[in-house]
């Protein structure tokens, strides 16, 4: 089953997530978001970028692009869809992830790399991952600061929709600042209650080689690629 | 008829709004005695509408189609006629 990536005016991301994706083996696609069918694709992704140059806010109005409705279709029907980073701000905007991704609590651009736990295993996105183990990826962005009001995060909490949270780096002084944008719960990730659309601020797609520095995001994608074989 | 709108949209009170923080602590330093500085936006538009309630009820459909409401709160500012605004 193929793997439709989104293209927003000002996506600069959907390059490297169709490059992950095939080298777990996918056939993956790149998609104008004024496209009115997803008919055939078997997952979608929204990727990082500034999709409208982020103006009104990051994910603002790629969330009224004419692709959206066929995203919101295959989310409702189960599929699974992924954003990372600019594509986390279009699902919580477009409201099929709660809550919101405001400006970082340093108000700097930030761009380096973190770790991060990975809270859950049973998910098309993290089956090649252990439950508990320590992600390093790359993150970059000005807004990542996960904000949701106290129900909602109470919630994410009891149903297991944390799917990723940023931690100290392992070994590292207890006090070492890790949270590098003031996000609730130290929430990275967090997945709808069905368990197919996830979001995330670190980009697991800029961290699949070795010559990259981190291979620890590939497990995304050799994750959707058995579900997707298991799907078709 | 033309009308002139002007929609405010800000973050709800409570949430953290570090560009406001960034501002007090800039007019502070000038000496300005200030507390609680808020960001928010100030959008302008023109339409065109029947009459003042239709023109209401569609800056605040715009206003609420742009706001986010996890974070956000809108109110209309301003609805005018477009000739007494120019």
């Amino acid at each position: 089953m193929k793997v439709a990536v989104v293209v927003f005016p000002g996506s600069n991301c959907d390059h490297d997530t169709r490059w992950a994706l095939e080298r777990a083996g996918l056939k993956a696609e790149l998609v104008w978001h004024t496209e009115g069918s997803l008919e055939g694709y078997g997952a979608v992704f929204l990727p990082g970028g500034f999709s409208y140059g982020d103006y009104l806010r990051a994910g603002a109005l790629a969330k009224f692009s004419p692709v959206m409705g066929e995203v919101r279709r295959l989310a409702q029907q189960g599929y699974p869809v992924m954003g990372i980073c600019n594509g986390f701000q279009v699902l919580t905007e477009a409201g099929l992830l709660p809550g919101a991704l405001l400006a970082n609590t340093n108000l700097h651009y930030t761009c380096k790399e973190v770790f991060l736990r990975v809270e859950r295993t049973d998910l098309a996105f993290t089956s090649d991952y252990r439950k508990g183990q320590v992600l390093r990826l790359p993150i970059a962005h000005g807004e990542g600061r996960y904000y949701a009001d106290e129900e909602t995060l109470a919630r994410l909490e009891n149903q297991g929709q944390v799917v990723f949270r940023y931690v100290p780096q392992p070994g590292a002084a207890s006090e070492a600042p890790y949270n590098p944008n003031g996000s609730l719960l130290d929430i990275a990730g967090i997945v709808n209650e069905r368990g197919n659309v996830l979001g995330m601020m670190p980009h697991p797609e800029r961290a699949v080689e070795e010559v990259l520095g981190s291979v620890d995001g590939e497990g995304i994608f050799t994750s959707l690629s058995k579900a997707l074989s298991a799907m078709a | 008829m033309k009308y002139h709108a002007t929609i405010l949209i800000e973050l709800k009170d409570g949430i953290l709004d570090p560009q406001g923080r960034a501002v007090e602590g800039v007019l502070t330093g000038l000496g300005y005695r200030v507390e609680n500085v808020r960001v928010g936006r100030v959008l302008e538009l023109e339409l065109e509408a029947a009459s003042e309630p239709e023109a209401r009820e569609t800056a605040l459909a715009i206003a609420r189609a742009l706001a986010n409401p996890v974070m956000e709160v809108y109110a209309l500012e301003a609805l005018r006629p477009l000739q007494e605004v120019l």
